[in-house]
């Protein structure tokens, strides 16, 4: 009896204890503070009803708002769509008319003028033009340039501003865009002003300087670090991070450096410039250099940041983060220091190493705005040979230039297009027509200078009626042509020298080790020099060239040089006897003079010798080996 | 008693028991007179009780101890619960906002200093629900969008929990929608956070700026300095350079599943499917539905729906009705029109349609303008030219479309899709800036990955033609062959543009010669030792190697002339981001075996040379020690074969270019070579190349090698032309 009353009390007992326990434990769970833990970090909680929350915006209210009239918020200020009247632009293309300039003006205004004047913008007429162009010169303090005439509060007006100007702020700019050197970031309007660089007053007008890199990887010897200093200096820094090389603040500990006088080239792979804008001068002296510019925290707009992808070529750091900048640098990948070098060099040379080109791009940039959609992509602007060489009118996809099969790894598909040149009429070349009609890649022939649009392909081989060549030769030349599509690919050559005796450059058409252009009586390449020749090219230039027809070969191997930047390449030709003479003009026997004179003028126009000359053929793979002419493909280029 | 306390585990639960026992002062009593079996009987009763109580106890207090569940490492909480915060009427305002802000004025980065990882560090403050002096709230507590915001920042990798080391710092303060808060107390909730500073380095998400009447352009919320990723900056209100840009997100991305339809031409040119377009320019858009008939589409809200369907899913145009968005699919071109506000929400349903968008919102800033490239998937037209609007668009050419549509598409994906996808590319782009060496590149923001798989971006892409001064560096790799070695050195030293000779010693047992019994050379002669007897030591990136262009040369190569050699380095110079060299090979598909062949024979193509002796940049030295993909390279080690065609193939792989054989020589053949039965051994040296072909393709994933067929020769090789008057005549042995 005892030991069931005993059982029964210990079984209501621990049940008892069991509720007990049970209500206490949750009531002691709350009483121990939520502290985070240590260990595991505690994120952005998940809240129980987090399907319950409501939308930010009711589906009633967000893709509505309540209607309101067409009215611009804006602030006074202008931007592209407001003050801008693109219209007469879009009618009659791009037309640029300068402001004449009353009073002395000094050679940089000069140089500024000659080369807006040499842009196929250009017109004389402000009534035909869409943007007006308006010098601001420097003027003797207090007093300011006035108000040119067909002012018009500014609208579709650009005011240069090349080197910075004294009198503050010229006139009332209205409506009128900008063109200032190194602008301050706070007044700049981004898409509406334009950001030039901060040029040296003896900046060349064409041609210009070359960049100073020599070789894509840094010279192992080379320092790391160059600082700009005062007057164009520069000074070099060792790779010990800490030697803080700005700030001033280790003046005490120098180490291992050197002043260079002013105006030399900083050799280094970096460059630091400076905040302020004075600074901006240095940033061309870097570019030029191939020195990677590291600007710290500017106060300028990078010029044509519009168009400009200036990662790829600078970087721009926080000036209050010396050491983690410095680590960074010394810790860059190999890859990218190449990338950014060879990226200083190609746009120095492509925007800024003359006045003209830099007058072009600010043109270019305001002709892209206008075009909208068709405008220069940004592998245009941001890739060799750049968007000054690459018409946007041509083409608005990059794989109908010739300049980026091989920088993708890609090679033009398709076929060619035989261009036969007929001076006089008379018998057709019956036989070459046969000839180059036998390949299989040819895909149209036609023996009549006919009109440009006409040519389907990509691919050109320009003939004309004396040329004599096998099929076998055009389709090995094809072949070459597919893979360098960016150059001129042909079958006689001439090479051109600096002659000292007389003081210019000559020109040979014997045969030699080298050459550096190709005749178009027999060469392949690409359908778009046909729209940069006839573009692209001073007027100059080109009626040079319809004067004398063998100009005509040596402009264009001028202007595929200055795109490419290489040589033309050579292909084996199996008529020797037929030597690269110059054709013949009727009723003179002295085509060499003309010829010597052409060559100088070009390179008078282009402002430097374009021209590289290249010491090898390409051959077939098996061409004139010893082996069983069954195994080779081009078995008729060996007959002698 | 005592027996049952010492087994205890858990002292809570003890104390808890022992008070228990306290309390029924009789229990202990009862034990000593109960009979042992039933003693055992409840001791195990009881012990099992316990047993089970401390396990419970155990599961409530300390649930941080179990791993498995992540769920535990975060509290589940209700929204309701938040703690409460109560504004005075008089607490501070922060300043209306400094438009002349940049991230070096502004921006304290300090905060963000030393980190190896280049990674910011962002805290979230706690949620708190704010109200005013009469207990009013003074917004909603938070959105689902800014909850799912918040959550995407903690789970990734720029969150963290402690507050000093943040560089960046999120209020959980919801200001998406401007409508629906009290502008003064937000902005003194804001004030009031524990490290807001003036706003330093705080960053407000907002897609819904302004109210009515005028719409301001910018969140309206005074915020000092904080920065502002807002949805719909107007040029005048976006500090370029500081805030962020970003999309109104479409609430629709998350609840309608619209599959991809791919680029091509599409039923409607023009269509705009915006319901509250101001009259004006409903107008013009309808004038030019009548002028250009089918190929425009004008839609309209919907008037005589019936009840119960969604009136956001359905457009109208007169009696026709059509389902929201997919309607944006049957149209190439889709207007996205400024309203009060200049962002709007159908960007993103245009953008994830395909269909290319046509901003008429002058001023307006686009979503992440700042790394976007818009003009590759969007058309912008100034509102005063909306009537030009169809020849403007007639005049992009039909394959721009399709790239545009594309891009288009791929932007919705990578950047509008989601809140954690908007919100990770704000994070990245302030990253961007504040670690500006790490940065994205252009082609990394905007080119969608089936380009950025299949381009190649060549290294060495500026066209250089290197000086001939700067010569090349000879690179011999021998192990013991000291005779033929002193041969090839002494050979190569003929070369006028040699510059330096290096000789890669890999014999670990032996000594090199002493320096008296090196041959004299006119250039530096350095020997390198290395720790390992591997192949691939010779395309190891020396630091001896100071100039550019580097001759890899085998020991026993003597047969290559002076000539044949100024020639290779000539013709490099002409091409020096490619391999150039004198035998070449090709590789070719076997199609009975289906797989690669390595072939030798008298071909008329050629994919590859040998390294036996080659030219070649420096860079790719340190490519091939550095950047070698896969096993390669220990591969090539392992095997002491095929490190030419390793070379070959990476070269390829990252110019996209092909070799360039040079001159007509078919074979190194070697003296010692001869004595060798070479046909057995030819046939099993030919299956291992293939096999190193077939085995190096899958691990690049593609055939990188190209095929040409041609090769450099002198300009007036086997020309009719006086010998003694060519550059190089000594040319054309095979």
């Amino acid at each position: 009896m005892q030991s069931w009353r005993g059982k029964s009390l210990w079984l209501a007992l621990s049940a008892s204890w069991l509720l007990v326990l049970l209500r206490v434990f949750p009531l002691l769970r709350l009483a121990v503070p939520a502290r985070p833990w240590a260990s595991a970090p505690q994120g952005w909680p998940h809240w129980l009803d987090t399907e319950l929350l409501p939308s930010f915006s009711q589906p009633g209210e967000l893709p509505e708002d309540a209607p309101q009239p067409p009215q611009a918020p804006r602030g006074g200020g202008c931007d592209w769509g407001a003050c801008f009247d693109a219209s007469k632009c879009r009618t009659g293309g791009l037309k640029v008319f300068v402001h004449p300039v009353a009073g002395p003006i000094s050679a940089a205004h000069r140089k500024i003028l000659a080369s807006i004047e040499s842009s196929r913008y250009h017109t004389a007429s402000p009534e035909e033009a869409c943007l007006l162009l308006f010098l601001s010169l420097e003027v003797p303090a207090g007093e300011c340039s006035p108000v040119p005439q067909q002012w018009n509060g500014g609208r579709n007006h650009l005011v240069l501003d090349l080197h910075p100007a004294p009198c503050p702020q010229t006139f009332q700019l209205g409506r009128a865009m900008v063109a200032k050197a190194s602008p301050t970031a706070d007044t700049f309007r981004p898409g509406f002003d334009v950001a030039l660089p901060l040029l040296p007053e003896a900046h060349p007008l064409r041609g210009g300087a070359p960049g100073q890199l020599r070789q894509h990887s840094p010279h192992p010897g080379v320092p790391l670090l160059a600082l700009a200093e005062e007057r164009g200096r520069w000074r070099t820094a060792g790779t010990d991070p800490s030697a803080c090389p700005w700030d001033g603040r280790c003046e005490q500990d120098r180490g291992p450096e050197q002043t260079h006088p002013g105006g030399t080239l900083p050799n280094a792979t970096f460059c630091l410039i400076p905040s302020h804008r004075p600074d901006a001068l240095h940033f061309l002296q870097a570019l030029q250099a191939g020195c990677i510019p590291v600007l710290l925290s500017p106060r300028w707009e990078l010029p044509f940041s519009e168009v400009i992808d200036w990662t790829k070529a600078a970087i721009v750091a926080d000036e209050r983060l010396p050491f983690q900048v410095l680590a960074a640098l010394q810790e860059m990948p190999l890859t990218r220091v190449l990338a950014l070098r060879q990226q200083t060099q190609f746009l120095w040379d492509a925007y800024f190493s003359s006045v003209e080109k830099v007058m072009h791009t600010t043109l270019e940039i305001i002709q892209d705005r206008i075009f909208g959609a068709s405008a220069h992509a940004s592998l245009l602007w941001n890739s060799p040979p750049g968007a000054l060489l690459a018409l946007p009118t041509f083409s608005t996809s990059p794989s109908d230039f010739p300049f980026y099969h091989l920088q993708r790894g890609s090679r033009p598909v398709g076929r060619f297009s035989a261009l036969i040149w007929v001076g006089a009429p008379g018998q057709p070349p019956l036989k070459l027509i046969q000839a180059v009609a036998g390949s299989q890649n040819c895909a149209q022939v036609s023996d009549r200078f006919f009109p440009h649009r006409a040519i389907s392909t990509d691919a050109i081989l320009s003939l004309d009626g004396h040329s004599s060549v096998t099929t076998s030769e055009v389709d090995f030349a094809f072949l070459v042509w597919q893979s360098f599509p960016e150059r001129m690919v042909g079958f006689l050559t001439w090479n051109h020298f600096w002659d000292e005796a007389q003081g210019g450059w000559g020109y040979t058409a014997e045969r030699a080790n080298e050459f550096s252009m190709v005749l178009t009586s027999a060469a392949f390449y690409h359908r778009y020099y046909h729209t940069l020749f006839t573009h692209s090219l001073p007027k100059a230039l080109r009626t040079l060239a319809d004067e004398a027809p063998t100009c005509v070969d040596i402009l264009m191997n001028f202007l595929v040089a200055a795109v490419t930047k290489l040589p033309p390449i050579k292909v084996p030709y199996g008529k020797q006897h037929l030597e690269a003479t110059p054709p013949l003009v009727p009723g003179g026997p002295e085509p060499q003079p003309t010829a010597r004179d052409c060559i100088n003028q070009m390179a008078a126009g282009f402002g430097y010798m374009p021209l590289v000359s290249s010491r090898l053929r390409l051959d077939p793979v098996l061409f004139k080996d010893p082996v069983s002419v069954l195994r080779k493909k081009y078995r008729s280029l060996e007959k002698p | 008693m005592g027996q049952v306390c010492l087994e205890r585990e858990e002292e809570a639960a003890c104390v808890i028991m022992c008070a228990s026992v306290k309390y029924n002062i009789r229990g202990p009593a009862l034990i000593p007179r109960m009979k042992s079996k039933h003693r055992i009987y409840y001791i195990t009763l009881f012990s099992i009780v316990l047993l089970g109580l401390i396990a419970t106890g155990m599961f409530q207090f300390w649930p941080h101890s179990i791993e498995s569940s992540s769920d535990w490492s975060v509290e589940k909480r209700s929204v309701r619960d938040v703690p409460v915060v109560r504004l005075p009427a008089d607490s501070p305002i922060p300043e209306r906002g400094d438009l002349s802000c940049r991230m070096h004025t502004c921006f304290d980065v300090y905060r963000c200093g030393f980190n190896p990882k280049n990674k910011i560090k962002v805290y979230i403050y706690s949620l708190k629900k704010y109200v005013d002096d009469f207990g009013v709230p003074v917004s909603n507590t938070i959105s689902r969008e800014y909850n799912e915001l918040l959550t995407a920042i903690s789970d990734s990798d720029y969150y963290t929990d402690d507050i000093s080391r943040a560089c960046l710092f999120v209020p959980s303060i919801d200001v998406l929608n401007q409508n629906t808060l009290r502008i003064k107390e937000t902005a003194q909730a804001l004030a009031q956070l524990s490290r807001w500073d003036r706003g330093t380095n705080h960053l407000l998400f907002n897609m819904l700026p302004g109210g009515p009447p005028d719409y301001n352009t910018a969140l309206d919320v005074p915020r000092d300095r904080a920065l502002l990723a807002g949805g719909g900056f107007s040029t005048w209100t976006y500090r370029q350079g500081y805030d962020v840009s970003i999309p109104v997100y479409s609430p629709l991305s998350a609840e309608v599943d619209l599959p991809e339809k791919g680029p091509g031409p599409r039923r409607y040119f023009l269509l705009s499917s915006q319901m509250a377009v101001h009259p004006e320019y409903r107008e013009d858009l309808e004038a030019l539905q009548a002028r250009h008939g089918e190929a425009v589409l004008v839609l309209d809200k919907c008037t005589n729906l019936s009840e119960g369907v969604l009136s956001v899913r359905r457009r109208c145009h007169k009696h026709q009705v059509f389902d929201y968005p997919q309607v944006l699919q049957e149209a190439t071109f889709c207007v996205v029109l400024r309203g009060a506000r200049l962002g709007q929400a159908v960007l993103s349903d245009v953008l994830r349609a395909g269909c290319v968008p046509v901003v008429i919102a002058d001023s307006y800033v686009l979503p992440f303008s700042e790394v976007l490239d818009w003009k590759r998937a969007s058309v912008v037209v100034p509102e005063e030219k909306m009537s030009e609007v169809y020849s403007i668009l007639q005049s992009v050419p039909q394959r721009q479309i399709e790239e545009m549509q594309r891009q288009a598409r791929w932007f919705w994906e990578a950047y509008f899709q989601s809140i954690k996808a908007i919100a990770l590319a704000t994070l990245q782009i302030i990253n961007d800036r504040i670690y500006p060496y790490a940065a994205l590149s252009y082609e990394e923001w905007n080119d969608p990955p089936t380009v950025k798989r299949g381009s190649v971006s060549n290294p060495l892409f500026l066209p250089l033609i290197p000086p001939q001064s700067q010569g090349f560096t000879a690179i011999v790799l021998t192990y013991d062959r000291v005779e033929s070695l002193f041969r090839v050195i002494t050979e190569v030293s003929k070369v006028p543009s040699l510059s330096k000779l290096l000789v890669v010693w890999n014999n670990q047992n032996k000594n090199p010669p002493e320096d008296s019994l090196w041959p004299k050379i006119r250039v530096p002669l350095k020997v390198v030792r290395t720790a390992e007897n591997k192949l691939s030591n010779r395309f190891f990136p020396y630091d001896e190697i100071e100039t550019e262009a580097v001759l890899a040369i085998d020991d026993d190569i003597i047969m290559l002339t002076s000539d044949e050699l100024q020639f290779g380095y000539e013709v490099w110079r002409e091409f020096p981001d490619r391999l150039v060299g004198y035998p070449g090979r090709l590789h070719l598909w076997d199609h009975e075996m289906n797989k690669w062949k390595y072939e030798s024979e008298w071909t008329n193509e050629v994919s590859m040379v040998l390294t036996g002796a080659a030219f070649y940049h420096k860079y790719f030295n340190y490519l091939y020690t550095y950047k070698m993909p896969g096993d390669i390279k220990n591969w090539v080690d392992a095997h002491m074969n095929c490190e030419d065609i390793a070379m070959n193939f990476l070269v390829a792989n990252v110019t996209g270019k092909a070799v360039i054989k040079v001159t007509p020589r078919k074979k190194f053949k070697c003296p010692e070579c001869t004595a060798i039965d070479g046909l057995s051994l030819d046939q099993t040296h030919m299956v291992e190349r293939s096999e190193c072909i077939n085995k190096f393709a899958s691990v690049f994933g593609t055939m990188p090698l190209k095929v040409v067929e041609h090769r450099a020769d002198p300009v007036l090789y086997k020309d009719d032309f006086p010998e003694k008057l060519k550059s190089f005549p000594n040319i054309g042995s095979l």
